[in-house]
């Protein structure tokens, strides 16, 4: 049995990421919303996070063994805002792996439930404008 | 944006059909690898129908785009907490319906509780916090 529990604490490599103003039109627009050209829609903190923290969709699943075929679902998604995010501006992200547990459902058999959190800044400030934690189930068919 | 008051109903928000190109959009946006999103032949291969399946950060700003407006701007949603509870299939008809909970009139912000769902089936539910200085405490609901 593959365990990946030991990625919490994973720290991901991180950097800074600035915010096309035609990404957050597209993205305001893809989620039913009136494009703003001074203020994102809040929810692309998401995108934001993984940009800029390093490591895509891709490599988060390739990190806990999975691919495109395995199934991965999203569990939950969190947000906090601090601030409000703009188009053109950039910002520094640090993000990491929260936790891994391995559980197992009637309907769902088992599968691994992965927390990880990316905190957003603007460039050159501490404090965050908006940290989003998101919950990703990770279906274990061969571990049944 | 109107008066809020705890126990109120907030005017749904309904997306009549989800459309396929978005999610192309949005996976392209996100990098998001999965086919699942815009290759029909790969949902045929997987058994998983002919419509593609909505990303779940389109069906989560679906939701933040009720609390948004309840809060006068997207910008004044404070923190957004959701669990996902189903598929969201492309040309499926999504209401998104949502109650304000609490208000702090001290701190200027109210709590929602929202949900969203497909032909009655829950898809995601959500809690909210935003920001709003227009309250009043007990008020009548609509």
């Amino acid at each position: 049995m593959t365990d990946y529990t030991h990625l919490a604490g994973h720290r991901f490599p991180g950097g800074r990421y600035t915010l096309p103003a035609y990404e957050s039109w597209l993205w305001t627009d893809a989620v039913a919303g009136t494009p703003d050209p001074l203020a994102a829609h809040p929810e692309i903190a998401y995108m934001i996070g993984l940009h800029g923290g390093g490591a895509s969709i891709a490599d988060i699943m390739a990190l806990l063994g999975a691919d495109e075929d395995s199934g991965v679902m999203f569990g939950e998604l969190q947000f906090a805002f601090d601030g409000v995010l703009r188009p053109g501006a950039a910002y520094d992200v640090a993000g990491e792996v929260v936790s891994v547990e391995r559980k197992e459902g009637r309907r769902a058999g088992v599968f691994d439930r992965a927390t990880f959190v990316h905190r957003i800044a603007e460039a050159g400030a501490c404090a965050p404008v908006a940290t989003v934690t998101h919950v990703w189930i990770f279906p274990r068919k061969d571990e049944a | 944006m109107s008066m809020l008051s705890e126990g109120q109903a907030l005017e749904p928000f309904v997306v009549e059909s989800v459309d396929p190109g978005r999610m192309k959009t949005m996976a392209v946006l996100l990098r998001d690898p999965n086919p699942i999103h815009w290759d029909i032949a790969v949902l045929g291969r997987l058994g998983l129908g002919d419509r593609p399946i909505n990303q779940g950060p389109i069906n989560v700003g679906y939701l933040m785009e009720l609390a948004g407006r309840a809060a006068g701007g997207a910008a004044n949603v404070q923190r957004f907490d959701c669990r996902f509870l189903g598929n969201v299939l492309a040309g499926d008809r999504v209401t998104c319906s949502g109650t304000v909970t609490a208000l702090d009139a001290e701190a200027g912000t109210a709590e929602l509780e929202l949900s969203a769902e497909v032909d009655g089936r829950a898809v995601l539910s959500a809690t909210a916090t935003i920001t709003t200085m227009n309250t009043t405490k007990g008020a009548s609901t609509t």
